[in-house]
């Protein structure tokens, strides 16, 4: 106790003394200051990282911030099979066209005799449209082939219909009999086709 | 009983309505839907067989089958029927053909008046299902050839006679044998019955 209060004594006379020292002689005398470089500088104004120091002009592009779990990576690469299944699967739908020997799914007209159909369909529509234009409709349509008479019925059968051309033959898958022709004229053509060129 | 049957009263569709909703989407609502259906119901009145979407043409089939089953059933003196083919036919020419070329070649048809079948389905492209819509009776080759059906066929008449050839040859052969098999038969059972007394 007794030496803290010393101290203190101590510490209070020697402020006392550095005041009145200071104000009456203005501090130490100069000439006994120590000579030395002054290495402190003043704090410069540290800036921070930005994002903006690296890319400059550039653009940046989205990354993925986690990884994907191994499910998700594989719905996505070969889908789910109760909803949308991207693999490969085999159809067991496919039958034999009794017309023309081609493979059709079940269920479905076969696509190379609907080709064909719908081919002389179009060709057919196009007729009747050019000849009936914007009359009235009142007479059924018949379409007749090049080189074909009309089938033998009563007169009275004929009365309302209308009569439309094609300027061909009648295609051998369209005919209505079997006593129409089913294989093609052997060819007038008189080119005479190079053999045992190899 | 002096009660009128109802069922020959109302106009019942000949063909099989599903239950599911069609989905016709379209901007104007259900008025763009209706307008929709009209110009489907006129293309095929016009042209008698259209390729169109599955919904699209079993919506409009119920529609057609309708349209036409009332001018079967009234005639072109009724003012309703009237009023209905000129709302669902946009082309007017097209009320003459009703009245004038369907109703006569469907008076006595027992069944539905349109087709629909599926169109194939092309490879390697969006599944949407096409179908072929049209009317019965129309001047365009069949979609179905049913030649292979077609008794008349000269094939299937050859592959019947053989047939019929091969089936009387097996006939013949069973009979053979039949007979040739009772006669065995019958000397079995004489061998028996002449052993049979030395045993016992």
């Amino acid at each position: 106790m007794i030496n803290l209060r010393i101290y203190n004594f101590i510490k209070i006379l020697k402020n006392v003394e550095r005041i009145i020292f200071q104000n009456m002689f203005g501090g130490p005398p100069k000439e006994l200051a120590l000579a030395y470089v002054n290495d402190k500088r003043t704090p410069e104004h540290v800036k921070k990282l930005s994002i903006r120091d690296i890319i400059g002009d550039g653009i940046l592009l989205a990354v993925p911030k986690f990884r994907r779990t191994v499910e998700k990576r594989w719905k996505r690469k070969y889908g789910s099979p109760e909803y949308v299944w991207k693999m490969l699967v085999p159809k067991n739908n496919i039958k034999v066209c009794s017309e023309c020997g081609h493979h059709h799914e079940s269920g479905r007209l076969c696509g190379n005799c609907y080709k064909k159909v719908e081919m002389e369909t179009n060709e057919i529509k196009e007729k009747i449209q050019e000849k009936l234009a914007k009359t009235p409709i009142d007479k059924d349509v018949i379409v007749l082939y090049e080189g074909e008479n009309l089938p033998d019925q009563p007169n009275e059968f004929w009365k309302g219909k209308r009569i439309i051309e094609m300027k061909k033959e009648r295609p051998q898958w369209f005919s209505r009999n079997l006593l129409q022709k089913s294989t093609q004229q052997p060819s007038t053509s008189t080119d005479v086709k190079p053999t045992d060129l190899a | 009983m002096n009660q009128a049957d109802v069922t020959k009263l109302v106009s019942k569709l000949r063909i099989p309505v599903h239950p599911e909703r069609r989905k016709l989407r379209n901007p104007k609502g259900p008025e763009g839907r209706i307008d929709k259906l009209r110009k489907t119901v006129t293309g095929l009145i016009k042209y008698e067989r259209i390729e169109l979407n599955y919904n699209r043409a079993d919506e409009a089939r119920q529609y057609a089958e309708r349209l036409i089953s009332e001018a079967i059933q009234h005639g072109d003196c009724h003012k309703p029927t009237m009023d209905i083919a000129d709302y669902w036919l946009l082309e007017k020419e097209l009320v003459h053909k009703l009245f004038k070329v369907l109703v006569p070649r469907y008076e006595n048809l027992n069944s539905c008046y349109t087709n629909l079948l599926k169109a194939p389905r092309p490879q390697n492209t969006r599944n949407i299902e096409k179908v072929v819509l049209e009317l019965k009776g129309n001047p365009y080759p069949p979609l179905r050839n049913k030649q292979s059906n077609n008794k008349l066929l000269i094939q299937n008449v050859l592959l019947d006679a053989a047939k019929y050839e091969y089936r009387q040859s097996k006939y013949a052969e069973i009979a053979d044998k039949i007979g040739k098999g009772e006669t065995t038969v019958d000397n079995n059972q004489k061998e028996k019955v002449t052993e049979k007394p030395s045993q016992s």
